[in-house]
């Protein structure tokens, strides 16, 4: 399938806590700088904008220059993917299956 | 029916090993849900998840097809969708049993769905435990 490393960039982008947290802020508000991200969060604004890249990379985010700063804005499109149910059975069962494996080694 | 799921499994356990976790219902209940599966062609079962505020948890089932120890399928309905799942048991030389699974008949409107961007907001917040899991 084409779409699979854009998918799977959508899963590594939100399988981290900051970078959710980073989408919940941008999903409330229009747009923010990342001064103010930064503001939000226990690490330096560096850290935070290496999230904020990767979330960049997997199209959740977008990034402009105004002046001096970027501001970023969320685009939730790609999130669309994890919603629709044949990701979601794969994502399922590739839980379920780790879990049988589990079981499995228990036994020997 | 093309398959819109399609996985495939590599286990060091035996192939009788494997069709047993998969057609036994206390077996089943420890790494799917619980459910009163039988490997019986016709029988209708149930798995049980905790129902939550979308979803009342329940999966209605029927089985299609049983070829002890290659091949076991069965209907999955839930949320309005019925899609048939189907396990294929291949044991291989080493000893080692392979698992494939396919998971097919999604709607084409499921499959299209578009916006429900709201949604999507909403559904990767509640998934994203289920999701940690999966990507560990």
């Amino acid at each position: 399938m084409n779409n699979n490393h854009q998918e799977r960039d959508v899963y590594v982008a939100i399988a981290d806590p900051t970078r959710r947290k980073l989408i919940r802020l941008l999903a409330e508000v229009d747009e923010l700088p990342l001064h103010e991200l930064t503001a939000q969060f226990d690490m330096g604004r560096t850290a935070v904008s290496k999230h904020l890249a990767i979330l960049k990379d997997a199209g959740l985010v977008l990034a402009r220059k105004e002046g001096r700063e970027t501001r970023y804005r969320l685009n939730a499109a790609p999130l669309k993917e994890i919603q629709d149910w044949v990701s979601f059975y794969e994502g399922f069962w590739k839980e379920r299956i780790a879990k049988l494996h589990l079981l499995l080694e228990e036994k020997k | 029916m093309k398959p819109d799921v399609s996985l495939d499994f590599k286990f060091t356990s035996s192939i009788e090993q494997v069709w047993h976790a998969l057609t036994d219902s206390d077996t089943l209940a420890k790494w799917i849900w619980n459910n009163d599966f039988q490997p019986i062609v016709g029988h209708k079962f149930q798995f049980r998840a905790e129902p939550n505020e979308w979803w009342d948890g329940i999966v209605d089932c029927e089985v299609l097809e049983v070829e002890e120890p290659h091949k076991l399928s069965y209907t999955w309905t839930s949320a309005g969708e019925t899609t048939t799942v189907t396990w294929t048991l291949t044991q291989v030389a080493d000893g080692t049993t392979q698992l494939h699974l396919d998971q097919g008949g999604f709607s084409e409107e499921t499959k299209a769905r578009q916006g429900a961007i709201e949604g999507a907001k909403y559904a990767w917040t509640n998934m994203s435990a289920q999701l940690e899991k999966v990507l560990a």
